[in-house]
């Protein structure tokens, strides 16, 4: 019988979502760092940022607002800012947390504003949301994880944040917290109702 | 009865089932982040308005209307109180001729001095007459009142 592997060992073994395409070793965090302070290798160092999280970074956006021209658009738009304020950044915590933490909040302010903008009802960005999961055509051929994602499609933002870091991601909620901002009980709380909601609207729409 | 579907018997995928970008969509996207990067020049010029960035919203659009209204009180109290009845340019350049040569140019040109000529005077310069005459207002406005006058305009 296999071991079952810890959560946390989980995530920190799991491979890139996206494997690297370069052979080149990739620099740590504080090299990227170190050579973003020289002028002369800032542009270099950026690029080597991108590279190492890009497909992190997209992912994670695009299973927030799961359209892949929406997703191209907020992936940029989070690198520009971490250039604009990598200056910033105090090493006291991860780069990535850092960048994840900024890419969450595109994501939010993006639905947000889609709702104001629209003056749409909550669950109206909802609907057009699993509209646009319902005609990806890999998703539509699977029944029960099309259920699924509209089950989780109908969670507030926050929660299906929560629920994306915790369930795909596999992020320990200490890292979560630093990214949301939340605290670690707030976090699991959430996460428990988001998989009772998930489940029970699962078990509703299958047939017998 | 339904089966109640449970999350941990479900099959775990690293990320739903969507489609993949295009097959060089990672490739390019650098290029395309780093040609929209803003040059180092850019990067330099808001350091000295960078604070602002670190202000809330609410702070700024208090900070931008404390602004303008600054500038209207300045703009009004430097341009200071003006004259409410400015002198008439013939009456100011009047001003500069020493007096002794105006009383030598009434005295030989004949010109003749019409009491709307005094009045218009003794407007603009209301306390001119005190230096010669040592009377009081009301016995000058009584002289002044019992003068006879064919000037219609005063009548």
């Amino acid at each position: 019988m296999v071991a079952p592997i810890k959560r946390r060992a989980y995530f920190a073994l799991q491979p890139p979502l996206s494997p690297p395409r370069r052979t080149t070793s990739r620099l740590e965090d504080h090299e990227i760092l170190l050579q973003f302070q020289n002028p002369a290798s800032r542009n270099l160092a950026f690029n080597q940022l991108v590279r190492k999280y890009q497909s992190k970074v997209y992912w994670h956006v695009r299973k927030m607002v799961v359209d892949h021209d929406d997703a191209d658009d907020l992936t940029q738009d989070v690198f520009v800012k971490v250039w604009k304020h990598l200056d910033n950044f105090r090493q006291d915590a991860q780069l990535f947390t850092w960048i994840y933490r900024i890419a969450t909040n595109e994501c939010l302010n993006f639905l947000g504003s889609k709702r104001r903008n629209f003056l749409l009802p909550l669950n109206d960005v909802g609907a057009e949301l699993a509209a646009k999961m319902e005609a990806d055509p890999v998703i539509a051929s699977d029944e029960i994880e099309l259920k699924l994602q509209r089950a989780i499609l109908r969670l507030p933002d926050k929660q299906r944040l929560v629920f994306n870091l915790r369930y795909y991601d596999e992020m320990p909620y200490e890292q979560m917290a630093e990214v949301t901002g939340t605290s670690v009980g707030a976090l699991k709380a959430s996460y428990h109702h988001a998989v009772k909601k998930v489940e029970q609207y699962v078990t509703r729409t299958t047939d017998d | 009865m339904k089966p109640a579907f449970k999350l941990d018997a479900h099959p775990r995928r690293p990320r739903p089932l969507l489609s993949n970008p295009p097959t060089d969509y990672f490739d390019k996207l650098p290029t395309r982040i780093m040609a929209r990067l803003p040059r180092a020049d850019e990067r330099a010029a808001p350091a000295t308005w960078g604070w602002l960035a670190f202000l809330s919203p609410a702070l700024r659009t208090g900070l931008a209307s404390v602004a303008v209204l600054g500038g209207f009180a300045a703009s009004f109290y430097l341009s200071g109180p003006g004259p409410l009845r400015p002198a008439p340019a013939g009456t100011a350049a009047l001003d500069a001729v020493p007096r002794t040569e105006l009383a030598n140019y009434l005295l030989t040109s004949g010109t003749r001095v019409e009491t709307s000529d005094l009045a218009t005077l003794a407007a603009a310069h209301p306390n001119m007459a005190n230096g010669f005459l040592r009377v009081s207002d009301e016995e000058l406005s009584a002289a002044l009142d019992a003068q006879p006058t064919d000037d219609p305009a005063y009548l």
